[in-house]
């Protein structure tokens, strides 16, 4: 048994060093460095050095801030599209239904920076087709990346666009997972659709639905691209940065590891944090 | 209560025809079984009485009132799925009564017939559980339960008992029945178990392949079967077929020579016209009608190759030729394999069928 044991970890054991190497140690590393000064060469130790400086440091919060809104926002409204959306394509009536189980899930394979430059150039203030449309209504047309809201809605929008699709192939396994009959008892007991939907499919579908909000609170919280790229490095005057922006800014531009590993740890514990009461609040009452 | 009358009903999907117009008059009060063999069209049925599935063709009345058109939910009938279709996240309870509270029933009445439901089934203490909590036999309860909290003029059972085991089966079967005594209204019961139609039914509707063999009373199916379908899929053991040609007709009786059977010959009387002689035709003989040699009037000699001892009855399964026949023998403990023995048929406990299979008599 033992040894049969050993032989298993010597096959492991490529993987374990690579991912010992590759993963492990970064976390453990990232950790420790962001208990040290790293302005100064040599590095030396200083625990409250980079925490310190989070806790007061407007700019992190301003970055906490928008990533919230971001998230109370954006998060809701995307996973009721995607149930929106699942349902759609789980109706018997719609035809054509790989086609739009394609074009659902097609923003997922899409370069991250072409999609970005066609958000902006949809956006644009004098060519886009955004205030173009608005204009057609009668509507004024919005300097969309010049003001903080509406530089905030386009990047709702545009990372809803990008995963609602994706949610909803998860959620349309689970819908196609109700088995039919429960809906055929429910209409011979005389439960409308629009009730069978609220008492019956919403409830069975918790469980995926509380996955793909835990998902999405984990990508938005690592927000990045679109910040980046489509409101220009969180314009305008830091409105959209986020804590990924803040990040990569404090990491990469200014080469400050330390605080950038204090950030990277606050949005880890964070996303973590929010999954998890989010877990205990749609936990089954038992 | 309600009478169940379909008349010439149709069932297509797209260009197929599952069911090729039916007519069943279900007395009201009545417990009818369908039974036939698998896809031959007994849920399709079923569902088109609850409302589930579209009528293709033909009408369908419940309580003599015409129901094509009428909601399911508004046909009056309570139906008891296969695979029970529970509620998952709801409790027994839940279950119980979920069609009533939609429906803005008064709390009080819905309650009562919870309870009502719950003593009848005996499932009182399994109210607050899930559905996942309990085993398959007290799902199947909270299943006819929530049939019964409807108070529906007529129960539809679509196989209610598949899935449970051999003896559940049997104890589940004996509740249904006492169920039908109790609340005394029509139910319609769908089965491919050939022993639960028996011991259920008042009558008993035989499927094929989309048609109606025969409609009838268990004995009288088992006693007097229209066609050679019917002879085979009523009786467990099935019945025998030994292939026969006629040699002769003499008054109001032919006779024939069994094929497999060293030419062994059976006069048989009939009422109706006598087959053409050289024609062929099938003798069907129940495992329970061979008799001890000399005993009937035509013996033969068979090869014993296999023996299932029960305790009360053996079955012998023997060989003669390339037919394998099923003979009923009273604990015969000794019989065993490669005997040779020989048993005798009666005409009067045997029946004729032509090639097509229909009936002689
Ligand atoms: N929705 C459907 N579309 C097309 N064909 C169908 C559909 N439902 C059933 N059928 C066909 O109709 C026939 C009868 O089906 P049905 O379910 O009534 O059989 P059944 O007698 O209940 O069989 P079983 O004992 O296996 O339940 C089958 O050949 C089946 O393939
Ligand atoms: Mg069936």
């Amino acid at each position: 048994m033992r040894y049969q044991n050993a032989t298993a970890y010597r096959f492991l054991a490529p993987y374990l060093l690579i991912f010992s190497i590759f993963w492990l140690w970064p976390i453990i590393s990232s950790f420790l460095i962001s208990f040290q000064a790293t302005r100064t060469v040599p590095w030396r130790f200083a625990p409250t050095f980079n925490w310190g400086r989070l806790i007061g440091d407007p700019a992190f919060f301003n970055a906490l801030k928008n990533t919230l809104l971001i998230l109370v926002i954006q998060v809701p409204v995307m996973i009721t599209l995607a149930i929106v959306m699942a349902v759609l394509l789980n109706s018997p009536l719609l035809k054509a239904r790989g086609l739009f189980r394609f074009a659902f899930f097609a923003p997922v394979v899409v370069g991250e920076v072409a999609y970005s430059a066609v958000f902006r150039l949809m956006f644009n203030l004098d060519y886009g087709i955004i205030n173009k449309l608005l204009n057609s209504v009668g509507l004024p047309r919005i300097d969309w990346f010049s003001n903080v809201t509406p530089a905030m809605a386009v990047i709702m929008i545009a990372v809803s666009w990008r995963w609602a699709g994706y949610n909803a192939i998860i959620l349309l396994a689970g819908l196609q997972s109700i088995p039919q009959d429960v809906y055929e008892a429910a209409t011979l007991d005389r439960v409308s659709k629009l009730k069978q939907f609220f008492y019956i499919t919403l409830p069975l579908l918790k469980p995926i639905i509380v996955f793909c909000a835990v998902l999405s609170i984990i990508g938005t919280m690592q927000l990045f691209t679109e910040p980046f790229l489509i409101t220009e490095r969180g314009g305008p005057g830091g409105g959209t940065e986020t804590l990924g922006l803040l990040l990569y800014r404090q990491g990469f531009k200014s080469l400050n590891f330390g605080y950038a590993s204090a950030i990277a740890y606050t949005m880890a514990g964070l996303a973590i944090a929010i999954s998890l009461v989010q877990l205990w609040l749609t936990r089954d009452p038992k | 209560m309600a009478a169940v009358t379909l008349k010439n009903v149709v069932k297509r999907f797209g260009v197929f025809e599952i069911v090729h117009g039916a007519n069943i008059d279900v007395n009201d009060g009545e417990f009818v079984v369908f039974v036939g063999p698998s896809g031959c069209g007994k849920s399709t049925l079923l569902r088109m009485i609850a409302g589930l599935e579209d009528i293709s063709g033909g009408e369908i009345a419940i309580g003599g009132k015409l129901v094509n058109d009428v909601e399911p939910a508004d046909r009056g009938i309570a139906m008891v799925f296969q695979s029970y279709a529970l509620y998952p996240h709801m409790s027994v309870e839940q279950n119980l009564s979920f069609g009533l509270r939609m429906n803005g029933n008064p709390k009080a009445d819905t309650e009562r017939r919870v309870k009502r439901a719950a003593e009848i089934l005996r499932i009182a203490e399994l109210m607050k559980r899930r559905p996942r909590q309990l085993s398959g036999g007290q799902r199947q309860r909270v299943a006819i339960g929530r049939a019964i909290v409807r108070e529906p003029q007529v129960f539809l059972f679509d196989e209610p008992l598949s899935n449970l085991d051999a003896e559940l089966r049997v104890q589940m079967r004996v509740e249904i029945s006492r169920l039908h005594k109790e609340l005394g209204v029509t139910m319609i019961y769908v089965t491919h178990d050939q022993t639960e139609a028996m011991t259920l039914a008042d009558r008993i509707v035989v499927l094929n392949a989309g048609n109606i063999e025969q409609i009838g009373a268990p004995l009288d199916l088992y006693d007097d079967p229209a066609n050679r379908f019917v002879a085979g899929f009523v009786g467990s053991p099935k019945m025998n077929f030994l292939a026969a040609q006629v040699v002769g007709n003499d008054g109001n009786a032919t006779v024939v020579e069994l094929a497999n059977h060293g030419g062994a010959r059976l006069r048989k009387p009939l009422s109706g016209a006598p087959p053409a002689v050289g024609a062929e035709v099938v003798l069907g003989v129940r495992p329970e009608h061979f008799f001890e040699a000399g005993e009937g009037d035509c013996d033969i000699a068979v090869k014993a190759d296999v023996a299932e001892h029960l305790g009360s009855v053996s079955y012998i399964y023997a060989n003669a030729g390339p037919e394998e026949l099923i003979i009923e023998r009273e604990a015969s403990r000794q019989r065993a394999t490669g005997d040779h023995m020989v048993v005798s048929i009666k005409a009067g406990q045997s029946l004729l069928f032509d090639k097509s299979g229909a009936r002689i008599r």
